[in-house]
Parts: structure tokens; sequence; C-alpha cells
């Protein structure tokens, strides 16, 4: 005990450095708080979010709030082929499964009320801007 | 009640003809119990088509519409009405709703087939064993068996 009072004065603990030399019970106890507190230091932050991560991609109407209605026959046309008139299926379209499926039953509401051509598309709606490449569709064929 | 919306397509006619028509269609959908909101002309234009209708073929029309209230019974009796019109080429009775506002699922469509939901179900789906049931009262066989 008395050997242990001379010895600690003129020792200097450093938090930075480990002590070897005098195994004491107070010196371990705190390199152990030391190292504990290196560890949360070192550890990665939780909930983070993956700053790689690519925008989600959305189709034309779902980004632009655009409303189908059946008497709107000029947006509808542009989802028609210009020589078939017949309406591009969804590879081509480029749309979501539920919008796909609102243009579809608009247009023919609109055939039905006569507002929209049915065998064709109305060559006033050709120099429209392009919503669909029937050469360039977004994904293949479903067969 | 709820609401409608009447696209009305009328021959071509002189003004006072119009009017006295869309009055006479307007007073069908008050007689039938309903309330008009809107009445909106869309212009006299070529018919994306050419129509047939009361013996006659058009190719010009009036187009109108009509925002009404009525009730649910109302539409059945209001479209046996319009087909007597003489004026009236065609008639479209819609019903006015708010659409349902949903997320874009485009991401989720363009995974390959691995990662999609909707081929994942399938795949589960073509896991299940189904026990085949004894059908009761049934001759058990596809085809009618009493061939020539």
């Amino acid at each position: 005990m008395a050997l242990m009072q001379k010895i600690l004065p003129c020792f200097h603990i450093s938090s930075l450095y480990r002590t070897t030399m005098f195994p004491l019970l107070t010196v371990r106890h705190s390199t152990n708080y030391n190292a504990s507190l290196q560890q949360e230091d070192d550890q990665p932050a939780q909930n983070l979010s993956n700053p790689y991560q690519k925008e989600k991609r959305c189709c034309v109407l779902c980004k632009y709030d655009v409303n189908v209605d059946y008497k709107n026959a000029r947006l509808l046309s542009q989802f028609l082929s210009p020589f078939t008139g017949k309406v591009y299926e969804r590879n081509i379209t480029g749309l979501c499964k539920s919008k796909q499926k609102i243009v579809e039953s608009e247009i023919i509401k609109a055939q039905n009320a006569g507002y929209l051509a049915i065998m064709l598309k109305k060559v006033e709606y050709f120099k429209d801007p392009k919503l669909c490449d029937p050469d360039r569709p977004v994904r293949p064929h479903r067969y | 009640m709820p609401s409608y919306e009447l696209s009305l397509m009328l021959r071509v006619l002189s003004k006072p003809e119009l009017v006295s028509s869309l009055k006479r269609s307007a007073e069908t959908i008050v007689q039938q119990g309903g309330v008009l909101r809107q009445f909106i002309s869309i212009g006299t234009k070529p018919l994306p088509f050419k129509i047939r209708a009361h013996t006659q073929w058009h190719r010009e029309g009036t187009y109108f519409l009509m925002k009404f209230d009525a009730p649910s019974s109302a539409v059945e009796n209001l479209n046996d009405e319009f087909k007597r019109d003489i004026d009236l080429i065609r008639t479209h009775v819609v019903k006015c709703e708010e659409p349902v506002k949903q997320e874009c699922t485009l991401e989720e469509e363009l995974k390959s087939p691995a990662y999609r939901k909707d081929v994942q179900q399938l795949v589960e789906e073509s896991r299940k064993t189904v026990r085949k049931q004894f059908k009761q009262n049934s001759p058990g066989f596809d085809y009618y068996p009493f061939q020539k």
C-alpha cells in the first residue's frame, strides 16, 4: 500500500497510451473507459439514407398530375399510333398500370361519345409533342 | 344525389331550333328529378367519323356539356328519352368521380421479373399444391360423352 502511494504521483496516467508496467486497478479502469468512448466515436452513424440512391422514375401523367378526361381528345391522341389509330401498349407509352388503364377507358369513352376517331389519328395532331416512340419502347414487348 | 356529366352532340340547327332542343333536354333532366349545375358549350365541330342518327348521316355536330345532380335511378330513363330525340346525335352520361390519388408504381414495374412483386406472387401461387376435390352431382369429364 505504501509502495503504491509512492508510485502513483510520479507516474503520469495519460489517456493516449496504455500503461503495462504497473497493472493497477485504477489505470485499467481508466483505459477501459477511454476505449469505450473511442469505440462510440468510431462506429458508423445509423439511419443514414443512401446518397447514391437513384430518383424514383415516374410516368409522364403522374409526374405532372395530369387529369385525363374523355373530352380531351388531343391528349388521348398522343397515346395512339399515327399509322393504325390504335392505343399503344404499356411498354411503349411508359405509363404505370393504373394510368394506362385510365387512358384506355377514357379513349373508349371518347370514341363512344364522339370526341375521338376510332380507326385513325387526326392529321392536325401529328405535330404534337411525342410522348410515345414505338421504335424505342420503355421495356420489351410482353411476348 | 350523385353528380353526372352529360355530353350532348346535337345536329346542326338554326339558333332558335338549337335553343328549343337544348331546353327540351334540360327539361327531361329536371323531370327525372335532376338539378342542373353547369351548362357549357364546346362549339360546332366536324365529327371524327360520320354518324347515323334517325335515318340521317351527320358529319358536323354541335357539342354541349351539361353537369347535373340526379338520382341514380334517373339515368336509365334519361338515356331512354334521349334516344327518342331526333335532334340528338349522341349522348353520353358519365358519373363525376374524383380520381383516386395513387402513387406511381412505374419503378416497381420496370424492375426485372425476378424482383417484381406480382411475379413473386405468381411463383408462390404455383408452389401451392391444390388438392383435387371430388365434385358431387357432376359427370366427371369435361366433354359430352353421348356423341353420335
